[in-house]
C-alpha cells in the first residue's frame, strides 16, 4: 500500500476535520446570534435595578447584563392593577389559555374533518371548494375585522356592559371560525396515507365515518399534535384582533398578548414597564417554548407536510 | 352539494335569522337600566369608582349603580367614535374633541340648570370658550371640565441648577457639562410640539400667534383668523433650529420613550405634563426629579437676522395649550338614565372631588382658585413637594399658555392631523418635507423656506389641506 | 373578487348554463309531474315531506320558511338598524336619517343612521333571501325524490335513513358544514362589505369634516383617486402607492430568499456528517420559532433601540459616535437601514423555520446522487448547486410561493419593529410600511375606510393572480389528483 493514498486519506480526513471545525464556529455563533434578544428579554425579566434613592428603573437600560437581579419584577407583574383590574396579569393569562383550549379543540377539529374530505372524499363541489378557499385567505383581515365585530355584536358576543364575558366565546368563534380554510397542511400528510387502506375498508363495509375514526384518526396522530399546537399558540400571539372583539374598555376579559402590548404602548400612570413588559413575556414563553420542545418531533413533520404540499 | 348547502343554510338560519327573528327588535347591548359606566383615565380609576360608591350609598333614591373603568383617555375619542353604543354613559377625552364627538353625534348636550350654572360659575373663561358646540343652530354645552392640564418641564436636579432650569441656555451650558442633550419632549404631535409656537414675550406675554382667534362656525372655507407668520414666530423657528443643531440642545424623544432619555442621560429635562409625573420620577428618582416653568430663551442675532419685527436679546418664554378634560355624555344612552347621568357628573366635577382628586391622583383641578387648596395640601403635608410643585407650575404655565382651539368638528382635527405639527418638526429638523399638496416644501432652512412653511401650517388649519401654491409674496398677513 | 373568482372555473364556461337550463326545465319537470304535495311545497315549505309522511323533515323546512319570512317581514333590528325589507330598503343609502333631535328636558336624543351597519345588514339580508329560494329549491326537490320513490314501489327514505347517509355517502356534507357556515359569516360576508365599503364616501376625515356621519355610494371614484389623486388620501395614495407596492414586492423576495436559503444553509450545516450536538444546535434555533412573535420582534425592537444595547456597545467601541436610528422610528432615520434591518431581523425569525423544513427534506435526497458526484470529482459546492439545490426547490415550490404571499401580507414583522418608519412627514405610509401595514393605518388609525378597501381590494388582486398563475401551474396542483 503506497504511502501516496495514505497521504491523500489522511489529508482528505484533515481537510473534514477542518471544515467541521469551521461548522461547529459558525453554528456556535450563529446559535449566540439567535439567542440573544431572547437571553436580553429573560435577563431584563429578572433586572432589579434601583436609582441611588430607591426608585425603581423600569425603563430600556443600555447595559446588557443587568447589575443587580430580582423577582420584583414579577412579583409587580402579578400584584399590579392594570387599567383599573386588580391582578389583571394572572387574569389574562387565565383568558388566553381558556380560549387557547377551546380555540385548539375546535379548530383541530375542523382543519383535520376538512382536511380529510378534500383528501380522501369525491364529491362535485371538491376543487371550487379548495380554490375558494385559498383565494378567500388572500384578503387582508383587517378590514373584515369591523365587520366581525358588528356580526358577533348583532349576536351578543362582544363586549357589552351586561355581560363582558360574552366577548370571550365571540373571540373564540373569529379564531376557530377560519381555521378550517387552513386545512392545506394536513391535507398534505393525508394524501400520504394509501388509498387502498380507506378503499380495503369501504369493501369491508365501513362507513366514511367509521374509516375517518378507526383508521385515519388514528393515523394522524403527529398531524393532529401539530394542529392543535398551532392553534393553540394562535392566541397568545394576536394583539389587534382580540382587542378589537373583547373591547378596549373590557381589561379583565383582555387576551395576555393585548396587556403585554398595552404594557409597553398604553398609557399609563407610571410607564416605566418594560421590565415588567419582559417579565410577562417569560411567564408566556416558557409553557409555549417547553410544549415546542416536547412536541418537536410533531411539529417538525407538519412543517415538513406544509413545505410539500404549499 | 345540494345537500350540503342545505345542513349549511339551516345552520346559517340558526345562526343569523332565528336569533334575530326571535326578539324581534330591542336587542339592544346596553347596561342594565340601574348601571351607569363611567370612563376616566386610568390613573384615576379607582379613585372615582369610590367617589361614586360613596355617592351611590349617600344617595339611595339616587337608583343607579355606577362601575368606573380605566382607560386611554388619549384613545377614548375614537372608540367612541367606532361603536358609541359599546362606550360608557359617562366619559373622559380632552376638551378638543368636542367638536369631533359633537358633529358625528357620539356626545350628547347637557341641559341641567343647576349644573350649567355649577360650571359657569367654576370655570376660567379660557375653559368656557371651549366646551360649548352647537347642535341644530343652537348652542349646547358638551363638556364639563374637572382636570386642568398644561405643560410644563421636568429636569435633573442632580445635574442641573434650579437657575440654570430657567433659561434655555442655562440648560445648554448644564448639558454640556454633562455630555448630552437638554431638552427633550414627549411625542411630537400637535399638543407636545405646541410649545416653540406658543411662546411668547417676556414680561408682556405678546405674541403674534392666532388660532382661530375669534373665530366663528363657518363651514368650509376661512374660520377665524390663524396667523403664524409673523417675525416673531419666524425668529422663534430660527432659534429652535439652532438650538435643536447644537449638540447639547434640544432632541426629539428617543424611540425608546423620553423616559429612556431621561434615565439613560440623553436629556437632562422634558417638556411634559402632569399626567408624565410618575414616569418621570421613576426615571429620575424623586430626590434628582426638579419641576419648572418651560424656560425662558433669548434670540440671537443669527435667529433675527433679516427680520424687523424682533431683535435680538428679546426673551421669550416657551408656551403651551392650557387644556381642560371633560366629561361628556353619551348619545346612544338611554333617555331614563339621563338626569341621574347629570347629577352624577354635577357631582364629580364639583370643586369638592376635584380637591380630592389631586390629593389622591395628581388630577391638576379646573375650577378657578383651585391654587389655593393646593397650597393648603401642602402645607397640611397632604402632598409632597414634588407634587406640590407639579400643581403650582402647571397653574403658572396655564397663564402663559392659550386653551387648544377648536369650534366645530373640524378645526381641531385640522391642526392636529392634517400635517401642521408635521411641517413644523420638519422645519426644526431642517429637513425637507415632502408635502403632499401641489407645493412642495423642499428648502427648510433659508428665511424663505421658514416663511412658506409656516404659511402652509397656517392654511392647514384654516382649510384642513396643503395650499395649492406659495403666494408670490410672503408673509401674507391673514 | 368576483373577476378572479370567474377565472377559476374557466375551463368549464361551456357548461355554465347548461346547469341552469337543465334547473329549470327540472322545476318544470317537478311541477308538472309532481304529486299534489310537490305542487304545495312550491308554496309551503315542507308538504310534499308532510304528503309522504316525513315528519321531521317537513317540519324543518316549515320553521324555516316560517323563520325566514318571520325576518324579512318584522325586520328585527339592532343599534336601531334594521333587518328584513328595510335593511333592503336601506341599503341605497338615500333613505337616512340626520339624527340631532335633542329634547334638553327629557333628554331624548335621535341618532342618524348607521351606515356601516345599515350596509352589513343588507348584505345579511340579501344572503338570506338566497338561502330561501336553496331552501325552497331543496324542498321541492326532496319531495319530489319521494315521489319517484313512491313510484317505482320504495318506501321514501326516513328521518334516521337520512341522517345515516350523512355519516357515509354524504359524509363531506357533515365535515364541511361547520367549516362553510363559519366562512360564510366571518370570512365571505365580511369580505363582502370591505370590498362594498371601497364604493362609499366611508371615510371618517372627510366625514368630520362636514360634521356628519352618515355616507353614500359613490361608485369607483375611490379608484379613480388612485390616478387623479382627488379626496382626502387621494395624494397620499397618488404619491405613496407605487412606492409602497414597490417595497412590498422587494421586501417579499429579499424576505422569502434570504430565509429560503438562510434555512437551507442552516441546514446543511446541522446536518453535516460528523457533525455531533445536531439535536442541540436544531433546538436552539427552534426557540426563536416557539417564542410568541410578538415577544421575540419587540424584544429585538428595544434590543436596537436608542439605548438598547447594541447601540450603546458600539457607541462604546467606538465604532460610531452616536446611536443608530436601527429600525427607523424617527422621521429622520435612514430608510434604507431601516429596510435592510427589517430583512436581517426577518430572517432571525424566518431561517430557523425553513431550516426545519428542509432538513427532513435533504435527508430524503438520495445517497447515490452525492457517491456518483464524488466520483466523478464534482466540489462541494458543485455537489450544492447541482444536486442538492434543484433537488429541494423542487419539492418545496408550493412552500416558496406560500411563503412568498405570506410575506407581501407580513403584518407583525414591520408593525412590530419599525412601525412602517421612518415616515414621511405627511404621508401616512412610511418608508417600510407594506400594502397590509399601510391598510391598517389608513382603516384603523385614519378611519379612511373606503380608501384602506381601495388598498386591499388592489394587494388581493396582486396575492390572488400571483397565487393562481404559480400555483396552478405548480405539480403539486396539477398532480394533486395522482394520489387519490
Amino acid at each position: 500500500m503506497s504511502e501516496m493514498v495514505v497521504k491523500k486519506t489522511r489529508s482528505r480526513s484533515r481537510a473534514r476535520k477542518t471544515s467541521l471545525g469551521i461548522t461547529y464556529v459558525l453554528l456556535i455563533v450563529l446559535g449566540i446570534i439567535w439567542l440573544v434578544p431572547l437571553i436580553w428579554i429573560v435577563l431584563s425579566a429578572f433586572r432589579c435595578e434601583y436609582q441611588p434613592d430607591g426608585t425603581f428603573i423600569g425603563t430600556v437600560t443600555s447595559n446588557f447584563f443587568p447589575k443587580a437581579y430580582g423577582l420584583k419584577n414579577f412579583q409587580d407583574l402579578f400584584t399590579a392593577t392594570y387599567y383599573g383590574v386588580p391582578k389583571a396579569f394572572p387574569r389574562w393569562m387565565l383568558n388566553t389559555l381558556i380560549i387557547a383550549i377551546i380555540d385548539c379543540v375546535i379548530s383541530t377539529f375542523l382543519v383535520l374533518s376538512v382536511a380529510y374530505c378534500m383528501s380522501k372524499l369525491k364529491f362535485k363541489m371538491r376543487k371550487p371548494f379548495m380554490n375558494i378557499s385559498m383565494i378567500i385567505g388572500l384578503f387582508p383581515g383587517f378590514m373584515s375585522m369591523i365587520a366581525i365585530y358588528f356580526l358577533l355584536k348583532s349576536i351578543g358576543l362582544t363586549g357589552n356592559p351586561n355581560h363582558p364575558g360574552y366577548s370571550v366565546i365571540g373571540l373564540v368563534l373569529a379564531y376557530s371560525a377560519g381555521a378550517g380554510l387552513g386545512f392545506q397542511v394536513a391535507k398534505g400528510f393525508f394524501d400520504v396515507i394509501p388509498n387502498a387502506l380507506v378503499e380495503s375498508a369501504k369493501l369491508d363495509g365501513c362507513t366514511n365515518f367509521k374509516i375517518f375514526m378507526k383508521i385515519i384518526l388514528p393515523l394522524a396522530k403527529p398531524i393532529i399534535i401539530y394542529q392543535a399546537l398551532m392553534s393553540f399558540t394562535g392566541p397568545w400571539m394576536d394583539f389587534i384582533f382580540a382587542k378589537v372583539i373583547i373591547g378596549a374598555d373590557n381589561a379583565a376579559y383582555w387576551t395576555v398578548s393585548v396587556g403585554l402590548y398595552s404594557l409597553l404602548f398604553g398609557t399609563h400612570p407610571d410607564t416605566n414597564l418594560f421590565t415588567q413588559f419582559a417579565a410577562g413575556c417569560v411567564i408566556v414563553a416558557v409553557p409555549i417554548v417547553t410544549l415546542f420542545m416536547f412536541l418537536q418531533q410533531y411539529y417538525v413533520e407538519g412543517v415538513t407536510a406544509g413545505a410539500v404540499k404549499g | 352539494m345540494k345537500k350540503l348547502i342545505s345542513v349549511l343554510l339551516v345552520a346559517c338560519m340558526l345562526l343569523t335569522g332565528c336569533s334575530g327573528g326571535g326578539d324581534g327588535g330591542g336587542n339592544k347591548p346596553k347596561p342594565e337600566d340601574s348601571k351607569i359606566v363611567v370612563w376616566v383615565g386610568e390613573e384615576s380609576a379607582e379613585f372615582y369608582q369610590k367617589v361614586c360608591d360613596e355617592y351611590v350609598a349617600a344617595h339611595p333614591d339616587f337608583g343607579y349603580t355606577v362601575t368606573v373603568k380605566g382607560m386611554d383617555t388619549g384613545a377614548v375619542a375614537g372608540t367612541v367614535t367606532n361603536d358609541p353604543s359599546a362606550a360608557a354613559d359617562i366619559f373622559t377625552v380632552a376638551h378638543d374633541n368636542i367638536g369631533k364627538l359633537a358633529s358625528t353625534q357620539c356626545a350628547k348636550p347637557f341641559a341641567d340648570e343647576s349644573l350649567i350654572r355649577q360650571v359657569k360659575a367654576d370655570n376660567p373663561a379660557s375653559f368656557q370658550n371651549v366646551i360649548y358646540s352647537t347642535l341644530n343652530g343652537k348652542e349646547y354645552l358638551y363638556g364639563v371640565p374637572y382636570i386642568s392640564q398644561a405643560l410644563f418641564m421636568y429636569y435633573n436636579k442632580a445635574k442641573v441648577s434650579d437657575r440654570q432650569a430657567e433659561t434655555f441656555e442655562g440648560l445648554r451650558d448644564a448639558a454640556k457639562a454633562a455630555g448630552c442633550k437638554a431638552i427633550t419632549v414627549t411625542g411630537d404631535d400637535g399638543f407636545n410640539n405646541s410649545w416653540p409656537l406658543l411662546a411668547s414675550r417676556v414680561p408682556d406675554h405678546n405674541t403674534s400667534v392666532k388660532i382661530y382667534a375669534g373665530a366663528e362656525a363657518v363651514s368650509g372655507g376661512s374660520k377665524g383668523t390663524s396667523n403664524c407668520q409673523g417675525d416673531d414666530t419666524v425668529a422663534i423657528v430660527r432659534w429652535l433650529q439652532e438650538y435643536a443643531a447644537d449638540p447639547n440642545g434640544f432632541k426629539w424623544a428617543s424611540s425608546d420613550g423620553w423616559e429612556a432619555d431621561l434615565k439613560n442621560g440623553g436629556a437632562l429635562a422634558v417638556i411634559g405634563g402632569a399626567w408624565h409625573y410618575n414616569s418621570a420620577k421613576a426615571a429620575l428618582s424623586e430626590t434628582n426629579l426638579g419641576i419648572a416653568l418651560i424656560p425662558t430663551f433669548t434670540l440671537t442675532d443669527a435667529a433675527c437676522a433679516g427680520l424687523s419685527g424682533v431683535k435680538a436679546g428679546d426673551v421669550y418664554r416657551g408656551g403651551t395649550f392650557a387644556d381642560c378634560k371633560v366629561f361628556m355624555l353619551n348619545a346612544t344612552s338611554s333617555a331614563d338614565k339621563y338626569a341621574a347621568l347629570q347629577t352624577l357628573v354635577k357631582y364629580m366635577s364639583s370643586k369638592e372631588v376635584q380637591n380630592e382628586s389631586y390629593v389622591n391622583c395628581l388630577n391638576v383641578p379646573a375650577y378657578v382658585g383651585a391654587s389655593d387648596y393646593i397650597k393648603s395640601c401642602f402645607d397640611n403635608g397632604k402632598v409632597t413637594e414634588s407634587q406640590y410643585m407639579l400643581a403650582c407650575k402647571q397653574v403658572e404655565m396655564a397663564e402663559w399658555g392659550i386653551p387648544q382651539p377648536f369650534l366645530t368638528g373640524t378645526l381641531n382635527t385640522y391642526y392636529y392631523s392634517k400635517n401642521a405639527p408635521a411641517v413644523l418638526r420638519a422645519i426644526i429638523d431642517k429637513t425637507p418635507y415632502p408635502t403632499t399638496g401641489d407645493v412642495i416644501l423642499s428648502e427648510t432652512e433659508s428665511l424663505e423656506g421658514i416663511r412658506k412653511g409656516l404659511y402652509m401650517m397656517e392654511y392647514l388649519w384654516m382649510h384642513g389641506q396643503n395650499p395649492k401654491e406659495f403666494p408670490a409674496t410672503l408673509p401674507v398677513q391673514a | 373578487m368576483t373577476t378572479t373568482l370567474n377565472k377559476v372555473p374557466k375551463k368549464k364556461n361551456i357548461d355554465l348554463l347548461e346547469p341552469l337550463k337543465e334547473r329549470i326545465s327540472n322545476f318544470r319537470k317537478r311541477f308538472e309531474d309532481g304529486s299534489i304535495g310537490t305542487k304545495l311545497s312550491h308554496f309551503i315549505f315542507g308538504a310534499g315531506n308532510f304528503y309522504h309522511k316525513q315528519y321531521v323533515k317537513g317540519a324543518i323546512f316549515l320553521l324555516l320558511q316560517i323563520a325566514i319570512i318571520r325576518f324579512m317581514v318584522f325586520c328585527p333590528s339592532i343599534n336601531d338598524t334594521p333587518y328584513g325589507w328595510k335593511a333592503l330598503y336601506n341599503l341605497s343609502l338615500t333613505h337616512l336619517s340626520e339624527g340631532g333631535d335633542f329634547d334638553p328636558v327629557t333628554g331624548a336624543f335621535t341618532i342618524g343612521s348607521d351606515c356601516k351597519l345599515i350596509i352589513l345588514f343588507g348584505f345579511v339580508t340579501i344572503a338570506v333571501i338566497i338561502m330561501y329560494f336553496m331552501i325552497w329549491e331543496m324542498n321541492i326537490a326532496s319531495s319530489f325524490k319521494a315521489d319517484m320513490d313512491e313510484k317505482i314501489g320504495k318506501k321514501p327514505t326516513s328521518f334516521r335513513d337520512d341522517l345515516r347517509e350523512l355519516l357515509d355517502s354524504r359524509f363531506h356534507i357533515t365535515m364541511l358544514t361547520p367549516t362553510c357556515i363559519a366562512a360564510l359569516v366571518f370570512t365571505i360576508l365580511p369580505t363582502i362589505f370591505m370590498i362594498a365599503l371601497a364604493f362609499t364616501t366611508y371615510n371618517s376625515q372627510d366625514m368630520n369634516d362636514i360634521g356628519t356621519n352618515l355616507f353614500h355610494w359613490n361608485g369607483i371614484q375611490n379608484f379613480r383617486a388612485v390616478f387623479t389623486g382627488e379626496g382626502s388620501l387621494g395624494v397620499e395614495i397618488k404619491n405613496r402607492f407605487l412606492p409602497v407596492l414597490g417595497w412590498t414586492f422587494i421586501w417579499a423576495i429579499f424576505a422569502t430568499l434570504t430565509c429560503y436559503f438562510g434555512g437551507i444553509i442552516l441546514a446543511l450545516l446541522i446536518n453535516k456528517k460528523g457533525l455531533k450536538g445536531k439535536k442541540f444546535f436544531r433546538t436552539v434555533f427552534i426557540f426563536t420559532i416557539a417564542v410568541p412573535q410578538f415577544i421575540s420582534l419587540l424584544a429585538v425592537r428595544n434590543l436596537l433601540g436608542e439605548y438598547g444595547p447594541i447601540n450603546s456597545m458600539l457607541v462604546n467601541l467606538g465604532w460610531i459616535a452616536k446611536p443608530i436610528g436601527f429600525l427607523g422610528l424617527h422621521p429622520s432615520d435612514s430608510e434604507k437601514i431601516a429596510k435592510i434591518m427589517v430583512i436581517i431581523v426577518n430572517m432571525w425569525v424566518g431561517v430557523p423555520y425553513t431550516m426545519l423544513m428542509t432538513s427532513g427534506i435533504l435527508m430524503n435526497i438520495p445517497a447515490d446522487l452525492y457517491e456518483a458526484a464524488r466520483v466523478d470529482g464534482a466540489s462541494t459546492v458543485k455537489m450544492f448547486t447541482k444536486i442538492t439545490l434543484p433537488y429541494v426547490i423542487f419539492v418545496t415550490t408550493p412552500y416558496l410561493i406560500s411563503s412568498f404571499v405570506g410575506n407581501i401580507n407580513s403584518f407583525n414583522t414591520i408593525f412590530l419593529l419599525t412601525g412602517g418608519g421612518p415616515a414621511y412627514t405627511g404621508y401616512q405610509a412610511g418608508g417600510t410600511d407594506l400594502l397590509v401595514t399601510w391598510l391598517y393605518k389608513v382603516t384603523i388609525d385614519q378611519g379612511s375606510y373606503n380608501t384602506g378597501a381601495v388598498i386591499g381590494i388592489f394587494t388581493f388582486l396582486i396575492t390572488a393572480t400571483i397565487t393562481l398563475v404559480t400555483y396552478r401551474r405548480s405539480k403539486a396542483y396539477n398532480e394533486e389528483d395522482t394520489f387519490q
